[in-house]
């Protein structure tokens, strides 16, 4: 099992077995590097642990541990956390300000303690045994190497895969292994009884002390607290770099990452040969206003198939998204850097997303399009839900399954219409998706966090706790980690979604001005000419690239040999949707059919070793 | 205190809603205080006096009027009755309405609502809205949905809505006078009730008839029992037999109580993988009988059940629920663990709660 992880940490590594427990772990060294091997242990061999992640805050804990009696003998942020637990169990959760997901054996009362961050950045998944016991680890590959887990597919899984773009924690795509959620717990004892608990809860809607009252002030509040998280995930005894793509996150991110100090920063983006998707203007504007090292990496159709086997053989489970991910690590490791720092979470946090603007007016819609006639529905929905475009039939979608702003902000993250999705699916398995409806598996329990929260806050917090946790997260932990990257996220930093988080609506988004909050805290920083800029993400040329260079893999993904490895699957019905896309009627459909390419080609590579 | 309760049944079926309604009338009478009058108004009975009533209803009780049906007889009489009434219990939704129109005739009147389940987890009209701003407490049977009415209802004051959990009726629970089942069973014996309606298949009757064959393959004698009337019984029935166990699955339809306490007294565990329970009566009636419990995580359920009375499982999943129900039969859940968790809901701790959600 530890062997299978040893792309996430190729600079150190260790196995130790204590009464029942055994834990084994790979270290990428970034904080005191010379020492922190892991597991590490206690004075008094009372608690052993293996910790995936960074504290950055570790160098503000160690005082106050120190003056609790504990002797440190390393600088490593590992000891800090071990410290922490050792003197305050569970509790200490609360006090870290970092990515993390570790397990910690206690050997006097025999138990094992596992936690994972609270946005969810660093995974963690386990698995019962039939013995009782329990496995965990941050990939699946590794604990499927263990053998004592069969590589079976859950169907039930794969139809939240075709919802979704990956399977939804708690789930995974194997049946029997769960992915813990972010801001969850576990603890599970010497006889293997295992419970999971929530240990992070986003703030309630309207905490009162720390909100501003105007937006001169609000401003000056953001600005600081964007600050301090670059300060804080900056720390690393190894050279740090950035992802630059040119939009308004990732240039905010180095514009205060320069500001903190940083010198000689190296900057990478991706650019492609097609008009229309590459950045590569705004990026080296940013870059040239920074003065940072910048290295660009051009990515085209035909290095992206030749690279294609390796690329889906990094991923543990199927995903739709991630190739930009991967090369961007892979550039930024080359590049000389072991820590990257990323935009990813600014289009959730100052609402960067077309939803903010949408939802809330579609939700004004729905009452009086219940008090419609139930016939007319079924016509008007089904009328919609025929025609060819995804936009008409994301909306049949809305019409016909979305009650209130909670059930649109998690239908509006579906990749196939729910129809699609069940025509796709074996009879069989049909039944059991259709038994499950077409919402997300975890919608009692957001929109019940979410009682009492406006409009932005319900929407940014389903983006918060579905695409960006299942997907961008995710994605961006394995393909980082397939080229030894630590890859950092300052916007999804606890500290600053507690602040941020109860602040009034109308200080943080303005529908007319795209991130208006991040914008104005980083004027002084960030070029106006990208400031003003519409939003366009970090997309690649996909549309394009699976009609020319990448059409000999989809041609054989798609072909009956493939799809008949897919028995959950309604190999007709798959076919035709890629024969459909060659058409080339609405070439936004190419993100479904990615999703359903990848999972034929996971499904039929998942019994290789 | 003069108290009205208003109900949509109470012994003209025999539905989680009428049965907890006829405690609620009990409860009343006795938290009505000795110079208090509780009267009773009920939608879809008749007039006639069910006998019944006499268990439920003690010295106090006033007027128990019976509308068949005839929804303008109910507000009439609601007005009427809700003139001299201090406080008014309305016990579904639907009739929240004609207690906000009873307090225009009478100020002081004080009205609540009894949340049970589906009925209360959607959106709701503009006036249901105003109806339920107005309601001086909404008593909820589970969190599950008190956080559903809060999610829908945003506007409502959090501490206005309260969790009394439903109760055993005192009578139902007593387990001296069981009569055992006459037929002996050789193999496992699952027991499912509810009622069998097409619009309400997330009961998941028809998950734990998919799930036999599994659960055959394990206990080749295993019966699954089912009791319950309703317009999908015809299509469960169909699917027995399409599945291959039509011998295996016995429809009893709808019984009297004395049979069904056989039954729950007989069987090797109590199966309900819903859905959408509100709170899941019948899983504390299983219990009564010191019977394993499994239901669906989802709804209420898990506030009924725990690991140390039965499984939850995920809804839908056959190959999931065929393995909880084998690992139930083979490790049944200590009995008096159960009976004690089954006391906690009891009905003296059930009026302790109504009252202070009262006051």
């Amino acid at each position: 099992m530890v062997k299978r992880e040893q792309h996430r940490g190729p600079d150190d590594n260790g196995l130790c077995s204590n009464g029942p427990a055994t834990l084994g772990m790979c270290r990428l060294a970034i904080i005191d590097p010379a020492n922190g091997h892991q597991p590490m242990h206690s004075p008094d061999g009372r608690f052993s642990l293996i910790f995936n992640g960074a504290i950055y805050n570790h160098r503000e804990l160690r005082p106050g541990l120190t003056a609790r009696g504990w002797n440190f003998r390393t600088h490593c942020d590992t000891e800090v956390l071990l410290a922490a637990y050792a003197l305050d169990g569970a509790a200490c959760l609360g006090r870290l300000r970092g990515m993390f997901a570790f397990a910690i054996w206690d050997a006097t009362e025999q138990k094992l303690f596992a936690a994972r961050d609270p946005l969810g950045i660093k995974p963690l998944y386990y698995a019962r045994l039939p013995d009782s016991g329990v496995v965990f680890a941050s990939e699946l590959n590794a604990l499927l190497a263990g053998g004592q887990i069969p590589r079976e597919i859950d169907p039930a899984s794969v139809g939240e895969y075709l919802a979704w773009f990956s399977v939804p924690a708690p789930r995974t795509i194997y049946r029997g292994i769960s992915n813990l959620p972010p801001g969850h717990c576990l603890t599970t004892d010497a006889t293997g009884r295992t419970k999971t608990a929530a240990w992070w809860h986003l703030p309630p809607p309207a905490a009162s002390g720390r909100v501003t009252t105007n937006y001169h002030d609000f401003i000056h509040g953001l600005r600081h607290q964007l600050e301090d998280s670059i300060r804080a995930h900056r720390v690393a005894d190894v050279p740090v770099g950035a992802f630059l793509s040119g939009g308004m996150d990732s240039t905010a991110i180095v514009g205060l990452m320069t500001k903190s100090g940083a010198s000689r920063l190296k900057t990478f983006s991706l650019i492609f040969g097609e008009s229309g998707f590459s950045e590569q203007a705004s990026a080296r504007l940013a870059a040239q206003a920074f003065g940072t090292e910048h290295h660009e990496e051009l990515i085209t159709g035909a290095r992206v198939a030749a690279d294609l086997p390796r690329i889906l053989a990094s991923f543990d489970q199927p995903t739709g998204d991630g190739i930009n991910t991967y090369y961007a690590s892979q550039t930024a490791r080359q590049g000389g850097v072991t820590v990257a720092l990323s935009g990813l979470g600014g289009d959730e946090l100052f609402g960067g997303y077309p939803s903010f603007r949408d939802l809330p007016r579609l939700n004004r819609v729905l009452p009086f399009w219940r008090r419609l006639p139930a016939g007319l529905r079924g016509r008007i929905v089904a009328f919609l839900g025929d025609r060819p475009d995804t936009r008409s039939r994301k909306l049949a979608d809305f019409l016909a399954h979305a009650r209130d702003l909670h059930e649109l902000a998690a239908l509006q993250r579906r990749v196939l219409p729910e129809t699609v999705r069940l025509s796709l699916l074996s009879p069989n398995v049909r039944a059991q998706t259709q038994r499950l409806g077409p919402n997300h598996p975890m919608l009692d329990d957001f929109a019940f966090e979410l009682i009492g929260a406006d409009p932005f806050q319900v929407i940014s917090a389903w983006e918060l706790r579905t695409y960006m946790a299942d997907v961008l997260l995710r994605d961006s932990d394995v393909f980082s980690m397939a080229h030894s990257l630590e890859l950092r996220v300052p916007f999804v930093d606890r500290v600053l979604l507690e602040w941020l988080w109860p602040q009034p609506t109308w200080f943080k988004y303005d529908p007319r001005r795209q991130k208006k909050a991040l914008a104005d805290a980083t004027a002084d920083l960030v070029p106006a000419e990208i400031r003003n800029r519409r939003k366009q993400g970090f997309a690649l040329p996909f549309p394009r690239w699976m009609l020319a260079e990448l059409s000999p893999f989809l041609e054989e993904t798609f072909s009956p040999v493939s799809l008949s490895g897919c028995p959950w699957l309604q190999a007709s019905e798959a076919a035709a949707m890629w024969q459909e896309f060659k058409t080339g009627r609405d070439p936004r459909a190419w993100s479904r059919v990615w999703t359903l390419a990848v999972l034929i080609n996971f499904a039929n590579r998942r019994t290789l070793p | 205190m003069k108290i009205l309760l208003l109900s949509p049944e109470m012994f003209l079926a025999e539905g989680g809603i009428a049965r907890i309604m006829r405690l609620y009338l009990k409860a009343l009478c006795e938290v009505a205080g000795p110079a208090g009058r509780v009267d009773s108004l009920v939608l879809n009975d008749n007039p006639a006096r069910d006998k019944r009533l006499g268990r439920y209803g003690n010295k106090r009780l006033g007027e128990h009027l019976g509308c068949s049906r005839s929804k303008l007889r109910f507000i009439r009489q609601a007005i009427r009755l809700g003139r001299r009434a201090d406080l008014l219990i309305c016990g579904h939704l639907h009739h929240l309405m004609i207690a906000w129109l009873a307090r225009l005739f009478n100020a002081r009147l004080r009205y609540y609502l009894v949340a049970h389940g589906i009925e209360v987890w959607r959106p709701y009209s503009w006036l249901e809205k105003c109806a339920m701003s107005g309601a001086h407490r909404i008593l909820c049977v589970s969190e599950y949905t008190r956080h559903q009415i809060l999610r829908f209802h945003p506007g409502l004051t959090p501490e206005r809505v309260v969790v009394v959990p439903n109760t055993l009726d005192p009578y139902f629970s007593d387990r001296d006078n069981v009569v055992p089942s006459a037929i002996p069973f050789a193999g496992p014996r699952l027991l499912t009730v509810s009622r069998l309606l097409s619009t309400d298949t997330y009961k998941g009757v028809d998950t734990m008839i998919e799930a036999m064959p599994l659960v055959r393959r394990e206990f080749p004698l295993a019966r699954l029992r089912v009791i319950g009337t309703g317009d999908d019984a015809p299509r469960l029935q169909e699917l027995a037999t399409r599945l291959g166990v039509a011998g295996a699955v016995d429809f009893l339809g709808s019984v009297n109580d004395e049979i069904l306490r056989a039954e729950y007294a007989a069987c090797d565990l109590f199966a309900l993988p819903s859905r959408r329970e509100g709170f899941g009566l019948v899983y504390l009636e299983a219990m009564t009988y010191g019977k394993s419990c499994l239901g669906a995580r989802a709804g209420g359920a898990p506030e009924v059940i725990n690991d140390t009375v039965g499984q939850l499982v995920e809804y839908g999943n056959i190959p999931d629920l065929a393995a909880a129900v084998a690992d139930l039969v083979r490790h049944p859940r200590d009995s008096e663990v159960v009976r004690r968790h089954a006391d906690s809901f009891a009905f003296p701790t059930f009026t302790r709660r109504l009252a202070a959600a009262l006051t």
